[in-house]
């Protein structure tokens, strides 16, 4: 049975939440009550969850401390907790359509913001709440997702197998006669097509629409010389144990190859494929709203997007970061200015209109 | 008399129905659900069973499970029934031992098997080496990252479950007619092909059909000893579902894997008595 205490408590959390009295107020009436002791549990109780889904790893701990935490400091009564389940396009589809959201932010891919985006799965990112200019580039501010990292598909290559200097470009990496080897690239035709369409000549700045079906007999050249890699640690484990001398693979495998072999595994950001790292949030998100204002905490905050660089290698993508990461990590971060003149920001709206059939075809080739 | 035999078997129907309501619920009424979706997506039809004739790569995807799994279920088969056969015929004690060898590597995790022939079959893995160390080849072999690798993979898996209805057949041939036929004066080898291997035979094709259809839905080795470029047809599936969101392609092909292993079982089931092969009956 409830006690008149119980129902004082009540009372001041309701009045607390409809905002006739500050949470000081509410503190100093529960402590009055004598109940201060239960105020946590109470204050876990009431406080709304928001839920961000991440790809597991170090991202759960990463997540939650540079984009929930500071999210939650400065809106009381909110909580951002991690769920690593893999937020794959498939698995929104079938939740949206399930009429039984519980995720309310992903961590996605322009690609899947544009294809899902399509079939109205997605909530439209609030541009009166969430700052475009918070962004570096309209790359990383789409319509139905916004990225508060970026990452880069770099060239990366073992050095000793090339003493005369490494590759360059992915003209080299498609030059099989100069430099000899077995390559690697993602099953994946986004990243590994834009590649084939710069080594096809095409000027890197203006590089979209690409020629799908030139690049991927571009890729069909060197098929043979070729394995593909499906997750990151599969892509290091590759290069680690020289199954391929050269390859496609993300910034952040190439960083951790790099310094674990003490430089013999180099990449190089010319010509990386720079992407940005997009969150989006399932139609019908049980956090509403709210969603938005932590999209726009997430973009917001350069300091924490550091962070996160410094923990696990995404790059900033506010304005304001570049020039507050210290010199060590300058090298590693893929929208540092000196970086990212050299790469190319990948077309995520272009690719997400027709990645359907492209990455079809890709895997054909392939698999072929 | 009649109604009461009636109510009898009504208790006992009783019984069984909440079994047989938690299958429907858990398992049949989704795999309908897979079923709809492949004739309502993306139009209503048969537009994606039409697929199957007109897609060259819906077409290599069936065409390479087919080969891959033809070769393993060979394979398989060959070794299982050398290995059976020395098991049936060996002594009491020593058969204990040779079943447990066989049964150890059926509890090791598929994924950890797998693991375990990359860094076997790799470049610089144990096998290279070794071959490159005696000088008996001056390159590293490919043996992983196409479909030898896979096949190494598969196999290793699928012996067992090919010796144990072997064993089980084998063990019911009376010893004493290979005895009447070696007291008759028949070599060796005539006592195996006229009198062993046509009595073995039910066990042989319980064996084949069930380690076909195994390997027919195999996704985890393919995908890590693959390389990428073999895509067998539950991870085509999987691909369909999950990253190209293709779900009436997906659930076509899922559908078509369930009919054909349904398919290969009424076949089958007229040559041999199938409740053998998954433990039961004996």
């Amino acid at each position: 049975m409830q006690t008149f205490q119980q129902d004082c408590i009540e009372l001041a959390w309701r009045k607390f939440n409809r905002g006739e009295v500050s949470r000081r107020a509410l503190l100093a009436g529960l402590a009055a009550l004598g109940a201060t002791a239960t105020v946590g549990d109470a204050a876990a109780q009431a406080a709304r969850n928001l839920v961000m889904v991440n790809w597991g790893g170090i991202a759960n701990d990463g997540f939650g401390r540079f984009y929930g935490d500071p999210f939650a400091a400065a809106n009381p009564g909110w909580r951002v907790v991690q769920d690593s389940t893999g937020p794959s396009a498939g698995r929104i589809r079938s939740m949206v359509e399930s009429g039984r959201v519980t995720w309310d932010i992903c961590d996605s891919s322009a690609t899947s913001a544009t294809l899902l985006g399509g079939l109205n799965l997605l909530n439209r990112i609030d541009y009166n709440v969430v700052d475009r200019n918070n962004v570096i580039g309209p790359t990383f501010a789409l319509d139905h997702g916004a990225a508060p990292y970026s990452f880069s598909n770099v060239l990366v290559y073992d050095s000793t197998k090339f003493p005369n200097g490494g590759p360059t470009s992915w003209a080299d990496f498609w030059d099989l006669r100069r430099f000899p080897g077995t390559r690697l690239l993602r099953r994946d035709a986004a990243g590994a097509l834009d590649a084939a369409q710069m080594a096809l000549g095409k000027d890197p700045r203006n590089l979209y629409p690409l020629d799908i079906r030139a690049c991927i007999a571009k890729v069909r050249e060197i098929r043979r010389n070729c394995v593909f890699w499906n997750s990151g640690s599969e892509s290091e484990q590759f290069i680690r144990t020289g199954e391929a001398v050269m390859g496609q693979i993300w910034h952040t495998r190439a960083k951790v190859l790099e310094q674990e072999s003490n430089g013999r595994f180099k990449h190089i950001w010319n010509q990386g494929i720079l992407q940005p790292g997009i969150f989006v949030s399932p139609r019908g998100n049980p956090g509403g709203e709210m969603v938005q204002r932590l999209l726009a905490s997430m973009l917001s905050n350069p300091e924490q997007q550091v962070e996160l660089l410094k923990f696990l290698g995404n790059g900033p993508t506010n304005p304001r970061a570049a020039a507050l990461v210290p010199e060590e990590f300058k090298r590693f971060n893929p929208t540092d200015p000196a970086n990212a003149a050299v790469q190319v920001a990948q077309n995520g709206t272009w690719w997400g209109s027709v990645y359907a059939q492209a990455n079809a075809d890709y895997i054909d080739m392939v698999t072929g | 008399m009649s109604a009461r035999r009636w109510g009898q078997d009504a208790g006992w129907w009783l019984l069984i129905l909440p079994a047989f309501l938690l299958m429907t619920a858990f398992y049949i009424a989704p795999i309908a659900q897979v079923l709809a979706i492949s004739f309502t997506e993306p139009s209503p039809g048969l537009g994606n069973y039409e697929r199957l004739f007109t897609s060259e790569s819906v077409q290599r995807v069936i065409i390479t499970t087919l080969r891959i799994c033809t070769i393993t279920t060979a394979l398989a088969l060959l070794l299982g029934y050398v290995l059976a056969y020395r098991i049936a015929l060996a002594s009491e004690s020593a058969r204990r031992w040779w079943i447990l060898a066989v049964l150890v590597p059926l509890w090791i995790s598929v994924l950890v098997r797998a693991f375990a022939w990359v860094t076997l079959l790799r470049r610089q893995g144990l096998v290279n080496n070794a071959l490159m160390d005696t000088g008996i080849i001056s390159e590293p072999l490919q043996l992983v990252w196409n479909e030898f690798g896979i096949i190494v993979g598969m196999v290793h898996y699928m012996v067992p479950y090919a010796v144990l209805p072997l064993l089980a057949s084998m063990r019911e041939i009376d010893p004493r007619l290979l005895a009447a036929a070696r007291g008759l004066g028949a070599p060796r080898f005539t006592i195996f092909r006229r009198i062993f291997l046509p009595l073995s035979l039910p066990g042989l094709i319980a064996a084949g059909v069930l380690v076909f259809i195994f390997s027919l839905g195999f996704y985890i080795t393919p995908a890590i000893l693959g390389g990428g470029k073999t895509l067998m047809v539950a991870e085509w599936i999987g691909l369909q579902i999950l990253d190209l969101i293709r779900w009436g392609l997906g659930t076509m092909m899922a559908t078509v894997l369930v009919v054909a292993i349904l398919a290969t079982l009424a076949i089958f089931s007229r040559l041999v008595d199938l409740r053998r092969v998954f433990g039961s009956g004996a």
